[in-house]
């Protein structure tokens, strides 16, 4: 099997507080970066370090310390756990965080009221519309006080009016919050919008940068 | 992720599939219930030998042998008794243990075989000769009807029920005497009561040498048959007393068929030689008793009373020797009962293995998910085992409940068989509380086993690859 090099040569670095968009066609390595930076994934060479801790060659138990504690990531498919209320799905990454049970419920109800569904607590996923199962998903990220929330293609299944609410939550949270945001897009126009910066990534290189702080 | 998280998660995901939660849980339960049934039997039965030891009062007794007789290797010991430079059993040795302190009975082991007559009925057994003392111990303390000897020379007889049975006698608690054909056999017992049998005389006849006929046929240089000249004795006894049934475990031996007291045996002329034993030098007089039973007055005399009896250069064996000879035997058949269980647990095992990769399969994104989210290899493996310890735990129990009404069942069932033959209820089954303990730890341990790899596998999914599955 020959191996495939995916990312080749990524030098990036994000400061604290910055909302930073990927953009490039499929297999440009996108998803992979994010995978990497968010313990994922391990990579064959180089160095990933998230909040001073090194990620690249971080034992299997650090790096599930890694997810637990300093990312949050949010999918394009959702990745909800079905059988499982919006409230639910909040209190179980709560659980794995080892957040005090007495008072889990609490913060997940308020996390999924600033995300605007403080109405839909007890619905299962199937019974969300995309839009909402993408805020449950971007609750659920939030729920152990991550310092970088890593977002691969949140809006890739939804309309554009909702795609547009979605990026305008993350947005919100990257201003109000000081959250920082590492967003893979296909939606090069929507990320200018929000972005303190655009990468441009073909064949696994950056190939542009746009730095667009106003 | 605490254990009480991962308990919760577990539970749910049991609840959430519970159709194949409750049938892989049927698995243990069906494998624990035919282990804990099985070796419940099992120990039922040497409970049930252990209890009627207890019962007949028979952890009071010491059986002395001569010399260092080694009871594994009665040829050899033979062979010692032979040379003659043993301690033997005679009067004095008698004395000598009826001295000792806590020993309340010592007497020689005395059967003799004998023809026995009542009516029409007839019976060839084997008669044991026993002191009156013998009266305040079981099963002569209480006899169900009549009663022990009085006098060591009473020429009184105490017989067993099986014996009456062997002659033709059923006893009845219907007081006139009537005679019905029983149904399940080809027999007619004559139905009497136990007044009608006490009180009545029993004809005892026993071989003995006709010394003077021997003497004439060696006068006359010829043995006109081949044989020697044999008469039969006839010794009238009043049955005084009747011995319950032996039935199940009680037949080692102990009670006997006929019995009559010492010293109305010994006046009862019979061939000397009764056994091979008796050949090789044993039996009464000169060359001492076969054996000594003793007696001492309660279980706590007995190790003390044995050290003394074996400092005086004699063999012991007491009920519990015979005890343990008895579990060593019952060690294999319980081995197999508990062997299949194991093999019924081991293929629960397998329904567990089974149901858990298959469990992993449906949930390979649920896993990736708690991954992305935080979960370590450590957390989703102990859900996986807590699944399978839970699906163990819970077969454990409800196997323990079915173990437990199958070997009631089995229980009624055979009473109700075996009860037209006249033997008293017994519980055939004994369920101690290692085998409630040790069966739910197995149950448990079984299940956890199976569970490990599954969660193995279920802990190596890789999150990218897993999120990817749809």
């Amino acid at each position: 099997m020959t191996k495939l090099r995916v990312l080749d040569g990524v030098d990036l670095a994000v400061r604290p507080g910055e909302f930073i968009s990927i953009v490039g066609r499929s297999g440009s390595g996108k998803s992979t970066l994010l995978n990497l930076i968010g313990g994922l994934d391990t990579p064959d060479s180089g160095s990933i370090t998230v909040d001073g801790h090194d990620v690249a060659g971080a034992h299997p138990r650090a790096l599930a310390l890694h997810r637990r504690r300093t990312v949050g990531m949010v999918f394009q498919s959702f990745n909800l756990i079905t059988t499982r209320t919006a409230l639910e799905n909040v209190t179980l990454a709560l659980a794995f965080g080892e957040f005090p049970r007495a008072k889990r419920r609490e913060r997940a109800a308020s996390l999924l009221a600033s995300v605007g569904l403080a109405e839909r607590l007890d619905h299962r996923p199937g019974e969300l519309s995309g839009g909402e199962a993408q805020r449950v998903a971007v609750a659920r990220a939030l729920a152990n006080d991550p310092v970088i929330l890593l977002a691969d293609e949140p809006t890739g299944n939804l309309d554009s009016a909702t795609s547009r609410e979605i990026i305008a939550l993350l947005h919100e949270l990257n201003q109000e919050h000081g959250l920082t945001v590492l967003m893979v897009t296909h939606d090069h126009e929507g990320a200018r919008e929000v972005s303190d910066r655009v990468l441009t990534l073909l064949d696994g290189r950056v190939v542009d940068e746009e730095v667009l702080t106003a | 992720m605490r254990l009480s998280d991962v308990s919760r998660l577990a539970l749910e995901n049991l609840w959430r599939t519970r159709l194949r939660t409750v049938l892989t849980t049927l698995g243990v339960i069906i494998g624990i219930g035919a282990l804990v049934s099985m070796v419940s039997f099992g120990s039922g039965i040497q409970h049930n030998i252990a209890s009627e030891f207890r019962e007949l009062e028979l952890f009071t007794s010491i059986q002395v042998l001569p010399g260092d007789i080694d009871i594994s290797d009665p040829i050899a010991s033979g062979m010692q008794a032979m040379g003659g430079d043993v301690e033997i059993l005679d009067d004095d040795t008698l004395e000598a243990l009826r001295a000792i302190p806590g020993v309340r009975l010592a007497y020689p082991e005395v059967s003799f075989p004998a023809r026995l007559t009542l009516d029409e009925g007839e019976a060839q057994t084997t008669v044991r000769a026993l002191p009156v003392g013998l009266g305040e111990y079981k099963p002569f303390s209480g006899l169900p009807y009549g009663r022990f000897f009085e006098a060591d020379d009473e020429a009184a007889v105490v017989i067993s029920q099986n014996l009456l049975e062997d002659m033709g006698i059923r006893l009845t608690d219907v007081p006139e005497p009537t005679r019905r054909a029983r149904e399940d056999t080809t027999e007619t017992y004559q139905m009497l009561h136990s007044s009608e049998v006490l009180g009545r005389t029993l004809e005892l006849r026993t071989s003995v040498v006709d010394a003077g006929e021997l003497m004439r046929s060696v006068a006359r240089l010829q043995v006109p048959t081949g044989e020697l000249p044999i008469r039969e004795e006839l010794t009238e006894l009043t049955i005084v007393g009747i011995l319950e049934r032996t039935g199940g475990f009680s037949g080692f031996g102990f009670g006997g068929r006929a019995i009559v007291p010492s010293g109305t045996a010994d006046a009862i002329p019979r061939l000397a030689v009764s056994s091979v034993w008796d050949l090789l030098g044993g039996g009464g007089g000169e060359s001492g008793y076969s054996s000594v039973n003793v007696r001492v007055t309660s279980m706590k005399d007995l190790d003390a009373a044995r050290e003394q009896i074996e400092a005086m250069g004699l063999a012991t064996v007491t009920i519990a020797d015979h005890l343990e000879d008895v579990r060593s035997a019952f060690v294999i058949m319980d081995a197999l009962l508990g062997a299949v269980g194991t093999i019924a647990l081991f293929v629960a095992g397998l329904g567990i293995a089974n149901t858990m990769v298959t469990s992993i399969l449906e949930r390979t994104r649920e896993i990736g998910v708690m991954k992305a989210i935080g979960g370590g290899e450590w957390d989703i493996r102990r859900i996986f085992l807590v699944e399978a310890a839970v699906i163990g735990l819970m077969g454990g129990v409800l196997g323990l409940v079915l173990g437990w009404l199958v070997t009631r069942l089995a229980n009624v069932i055979a009473n109700a068989y075996i009860r037209p033959y006249g033997v008293e209820p017994t519980d055939l089954f004994h369920m101690p509380l290692w085998l409630i303990v040790g069966a739910l730890g197995f149950s448990v341990v079984v299940s956890l086993l199976a569970g490990i790899y599954p969660a193995a596998r279920a802990a190596r999914v890789d999150p990218v690859r897993a999120l990817r599955h749809d």
